[in-house]
């Protein structure tokens, strides 16, 4: 099992819902990939919180959320709590 | 020999063509004018092809295989993918001698780009060069950078890559006249707790770089440093890129405007290399 078998199995589901219209991951089977238990369900529920807090690459996380239905809004609203303070500056903020 | 009769880079978002109206009429006067300006003057100059530098997103290549560079080589590419985005689908024909030469001379300058004979061009190329030439007539020569995926190739060697590239051009002798183009950032958010965020002092402070031609602060950040301005911000390889091949020519900023309905900051920088 690996991260990498997330990330195949929600950009197939996006990729799949593109063609078909159907939002991403209702009519997409996910039994041939190895997912662990909690990869399964945040997939299968469109647990966005979850796969970003696992590692969900942000650019397949934004395509999943789309195809999902959520909107930019709606789940950066799922996200916000897990923003962190960034204490770090940039140098063109010095 | 070809020269780089026009070099310029630009923000692409894809609401830019899908939610235009979603921003206000000042900033699409601002940006969309910068650009009107950019394909007037690629008429005037007599451009005959587009190389456009841009990112990937998961369009060609995933994680089982991932180029840092990938050079578009074939006839013709196809775009855009996204169904959804308003730019009709076409072929988009290719420069195969432009694009082949560019891919044998960056591999003698020390670079090693992958090649395709058929790209899958997406918003990131699509829209920028929809607006270039919405007749979408002219021969493109794609290159798609990495800016997404760990590891990604440092801002250095992208500038170091963009002088390849410029060298590559300008020693091709089939052509007279080509226009060099970056599309991508600047900052933005996507898939991430501050979607939606604009880091518009970074924006500045970057544009402002580029028309000082003082590169040196910005070719050593390292991408920690660039995510404080946004996931998205990555994408500044492809002005670094142009800022490389035309060097010492500097960058005049042409338009910026934080469109947040576009979830990023729009910037239009031109170098004139005529």
């Amino acid at each position: 099992m690996s991260l990498y078998q997330l990330h195949r199995c929600v950009w197939d589901s996006v990729r799949a819902s593109a063609v078909s219209s159907s939002n991403a991951g209702s009519h997409f089977d996910a039994g041939k990939y190895d997912l662990t238990d909690e990869e399964r369900r945040a997939f299968e529920e469109r647990d966005i919180a979850t796969l970003y807090q696992l590692g969900l690459h942000p650019v397949l996380l934004n395509g999943f959320a789309r195809a999902s239905g959520f909107s930019r809004d709606g789940y950066r609203e799922m996200l916000a709590v897990l923003a962190t303070g960034e204490e770090r500056t940039g140098r063109w903020q010095r | 020999m070809a020269e780089i009769t026009l070099a310029y880079a630009s923000s692409h978002a894809p609401m830019m063509a899908a939610a235009r109206e979603s921003a206000t009429e000042e900033q699409r006067k601002n940006f969309f004018g910068a650009l009107e300006w950019l394909r007037d003057e690629a008429r005037q100059r007599g451009v005959q092809a587009a190389v456009v530098l841009s990112n990937e997103h998961f369009t060609n290549f995933f994680l089982e295989n991932f180029p840092q560079i990938c050079i578009g080589v074939g006839e013709r590419n196809w775009g855009p993918t996204e169904a959804w985005l308003p730019i009709d689908k076409a072929w988009i024909p290719g420069h195969p001698a432009l694009a082949d030469h560019i891919a044998r001379s960056t591999l003698h300058s020390g670079f090693d780009p992958a090649f395709s004979h058929l790209l899958e061009l997406d918003h990131g190329v699509m829209t920028v060069y929809h607006e270039l030439d919405p007749e979408m007539q002219l021969p493109l020569v794609p290159i798609v950078q990495n800016c997404a995926v760990e590891p990604m190739m440092p801002l250095r060697r992208a500038y170091e890559f963009g002088q390849a590239v410029g060298e590559a051009i300008r020693s091709f002798d089939g052509l007279d006249r080509v226009a060099l183009v970056g599309a991508g950032g600047l900052s933005h958010w996507i898939g991430h707790p501050r979607v939606g965020d604009i880091e518009e002092s970074f924006d500045r402070w970057f544009l402002e770089q580029l028309e000082e031609g003082n590169l040196e602060q910005l070719l050593d950040m390292p991408d920690s440093e660039i995510e404080l301005a946004g996931n998205g911000a990555h994408e500044i390889r492809s002005w670094v890129a142009v800022a490389g091949a035309v060097a010492p020519v500097t960058g005049r900023t042409l338009a910026y405007e934080a469109i947040y309905p576009w979830i990023t900051g729009m910037g239009v920088s031109h170098f004139e290399t005529a």
